[in-house]
Order: structure tokens, then C-alpha cells, then sequence
């Protein structure tokens, strides 16, 4: 198969990368840091979190670099005051939608809403708090959903349907009202189609879903591991080929 | 918010669905189409938890997208709605003609909630009905009449540049007149 390759500035420096690679792709490929949120390497990229945006020369629209192909000749920029700020204020309009206080939270200390917060300088919102009173699922064996620390990134359900491919998890509603739910709304105990695999789990960057039994501070996700599993299982690794 | 009829679905109802499923059947966007021959088929025009777990079952469309479709269009009604249908447009022409207020009156008028309005009058999805069931009371994004605003659609037909006292007759008449 013939690999043709795009060269491509990113941050003035000139790389090549194979066509059909996306802007994140390259840069990572590049050793060119990318913040990102919704992305998890090895499921499809839905663009949602604004977070991993990049300056393109010549336009003045940010691009979400984890959705956008590459082509011959782009200039990119991945850091800039510019971006920064857009940046900041998606992780801040993230932190103010629902309840995300740290103090209180399985994952504090390993998630990564709030690592991304603090490497982007986050010390407070400039918004309101919108403070819902979300419900918290436990009706899982061994799982808990909690809505109010969800930030609707979607890797659950990508990886529920992508990886797993039980597809118990979707988004319902809309806008402010949209919910991850499992099946017709079930409980998540309830949801036939859940094998229990805990890769939802794994895949979520912050506390919303996360084993029983574990107190403030305790879980620690271990996406790389999905990353692995999506990856074999697409046969893209070597130790599948 | 269960109600009785969302645990079991009659034979007829089944009937329905199965026909829905054969005409869309091998088409891109079956699911679309499915649920809103199902729903308007409805007696109370609404999709019900049992006819959504059906339509999952039978298509092998996966339950969690079956639900988050219906959820998401607000066409889509999961509860029982009213006998009459009144939409009230909340575009902006419509809202610079004072469709807020028309939409206040009217809750006022059916004795619906009106804090709600308060809250998610401008929310792109309100539905109320009233507890006899005889009214139902939606909002709409746009209806592309803006030269009539306000506009209100009441069964499906638009009254155009309508006021509180016009609302008011209309809605007196499908009160009466009506089921």
C-alpha cells in the first residue's frame, strides 16, 4: 500500500506525517503536546470537549485538532495566549455546568479534568456555578455513576459501543438537560446489555463512573489500558500483526 | 413517571409497531421514521417506554440509541399528551411580539405551571399537559412564519399575529366544541 505523507508545519517546525492522520496525530506523533479531554487514543474522535483547539495560518477559526486531517502545507500553532484562553474558558464552562468539587471526589488527585485544569492555570471560574442536584446511580454491583461529576465527554459511550460493543450507554436530551444514560434510562444494574466489564469506568476522565469501594482520592482510571485493548483489538499494534 | 400503560403493550399496539418496522425497514434513518409513525399512531400521541423497548427489541437497534433519539428531537413526546396540541412559537420575531406573555396567559388560562415557563420558557423544549389531558402545551423554535408573529399552532393550524383575546376564544372553543 502506497503511504503518502503530508508535510506540515507545527509550531514552525516542518514535519511529515501520513495522509488521513489527524492534526493530533501528527503533533503526538511529533512530540508536540496537545491538551485534550474527550480524545482517548484508540476510540473515534467526536470533537465534543474544545479543549485540544489549534491555530491554523490563514484562518481565524479555531480547529479541534483531534477531528481535523491534516493537509499539505498547514500551519499550525498548538500554544499561544489565544488558545490559552479559549482553553481556559472551556475547562472553566466545564467546571461550572455541574458540581465538580475535588475536596469530595474518588478521583481526586487522578482525574483528569483536574489536572487539566491546573496545568492550564484554572485557579477559579469566572462564572456561575450552576449547581444542579444530579442523581447518583449505585445500583451496579460493583459500579457507580455519578451525573453530577460527568461532563458528558462521551468516552463511555464510545467505548461501550466501539470496544465492548454492548452499547449501554448513550447521551439523552439535549443541551443543558442531556444525560449519559444506560439503556431506556434504566438503572445501570438493570441494563441488559452491560457485561460488567468496567471499561466505561476505565475510560472516563473524571469521579462520574467509578468502582465501588473506594474513597476520596482512591481511584485511579486506567485509560492507557483501554487504549491497549481498543488498539488489539483493531489490530493496529504490532503484537497483532 | 410511569404510568400504566408504559408496562405492557396490546396486541394492536404491537401490531403497529411490527407494521412501522416493515415499511422502514433496509432504509437509512429507519429509526426516525419508526418512531414517529409509532407515535403519532398512539392514542395519546406519545411514545411509551414499552413501545421503545419493543422498537429496540425488534430492529436490534441498541436500546441506549432508541431512547437518546426520542429524547433528543422534540418531536418526540415520552408522555401522554393532551387531546389538542397548542405550539407557541418562541423565535425571536415571535418573541419580540410578545409571545412570552402569550405563552404566560395560556398556562394561566389551562392552570398549568407557571414557573416553569419562568425557568425554561426559553428552553428549546417545554411541553406541559394539563392533568385532564385535554390541552397540551409546547414550545417551538421557529414555524418560518416570522410576517405573522406571534404565531401560535393550535391542531396543526397556524394562527397568525394572534393576541391574548384570540388565544383565549380559541383555546374557550376547543374546550367546548372539543372532546
Amino acid at each position: 500500500m502506497p503511504n503518502k505523507t503530508v508535510s506540515l508545519r507545527i509550531d514552525g517546525e516542518l514535519v511529515t506525517a501520513p495522509e488521513g492522520q489527524t492534526i493530533l496525530e501528527a503533533a503526538s506523533a511529533n512530540q508536540k503536546h496537545i491538551p485534550t479531554l474527550c480524545y482517548l487514543k484508540g476510540l473515534s474522535a467526536v470533537g465534543a470537549c474544545r479543549v485540544c483547539m489549534v491555530e491554523l495560518a490563514g484562518t481565524e477559526r479555531l480547529l479541534p485538532s483531534c477531528t481535523t486531517p491534516i493537509q499539505e502545507g498547514m500551519s499550525i500553532k498548538t500554544r499561544s495566549a489565544k488558545l490559552t484562553l479559549y482553553r481556559r474558558m472551556a475547562v472553566e464552562l466545564l467546571l461550572v455546568e455541574r458540581n465538580h468539587i475535588c475536596s469530595s471526589c474518588v478521583s481526586n488527585g487522578h482525574c483528569e479534568l483536574q489536572s487539566l485544569a491546573s496545568s492550564l492555570g484554572v485557579t477559579h471560574v469566572r462564572y456561575s456555578y450552576n449547581n444542579p442536584r444530579l442523581p447518583v446511580d449505585m445500583t451496579h454491583s460493583r459500579f457507580v455513576l455519578d451525573h453530577n461529576r460527568c461532563i458528558l465527554c462521551t468516552r463511555c459511550v464510545r467505548v461501550c459501543a466501539e470496544v465492548e460493543g454492548a452499547n449501554v450507554w448513550e447521551i439523552a436530551s439535549r443541551g443543558i438537560h442531556a444525560r449519559v444514560v444506560s439503556d431506556l434510562k434504566d438503572d445501570w444494574g438493570h441494563a441488559h446489555n452491560c457485561t460488567g466489564c468496567g471499561k466505561c469506568v476505565q475510560a472516563c476522565p473524571t469521579g462520574a463512573l467509578a468502582e465501588k469501594g473506594f474513597a476520596v482520592h482512591e481511584m485511579v482510571k486506567q485509560s492507557e489500558a483501554v487504549t491497549r485493548l481498543a488498539l488489539q483489538r483493531s489490530g493496529t499494534t504490532p503484537s497483532a500483526v | 413517571m410511569q404510568s400504566v400503560a408504559d408496562d405492557v403493550l396490546n396486541a394492536r399496539e404491537k401490531v403497529q409497531i411490527d407494521q412501522a418496522i416493515v415499511t422502514h425497514r433496509n432504509r437509512p434513518g429507519a429509526l426516525l421514521g419508526i418512531l414517529e409513525e409509532v407515535q403519532s399512531a398512539n392514542a395519546h400521541k406519545y411514545l411509551s417506554l414499552a413501545a421503545l423497548r419493543y422498537i429496540a427489541e425488534e430492529t436490534g437497534v441498541p436500546a441506549s440509541r432508541v431512547y437518546s433519539t426520542a429524547t433528543f428531537f422534540a418531536l418526540f413526546s415520552l408522555d401522554p399528551q393532551g387531546d389538542n396540541l397548542i405550539c407557541v412559537c418562541r423565535g425571536t420575531a415571535c418573541h419580540t411580539r410578545g409571545s412570552r406573555d402569550l405563552l404566560g396567559k395560556l398556562c394561566l388560562d389551562l392552570g398549568l405551571s407557571n414557573n416553569e415557563v419562568g425557568d425554561t420558557g426559553d428552553a428549546d423544549k417545554l411541553a406541559l399537559t394539563t392533568a385532564d389531558r385535554k390541552f397540551t402545551i409546547r414550545t417551538v423554535a421557529c414555524f418560518g412564519q416570522c410576517a405573522l408573529a406571534p404565531v401560535v399552532e393550535v391542531n396543526h393550524h397556524i394562527l397568525s399575529h394572534v393576541n391574548e383575546r384570540t388565544l383565549q376564544r380559541e383555546v374557550k372553543a376547543l374546550g367546548q366544541g372539543g372532546k
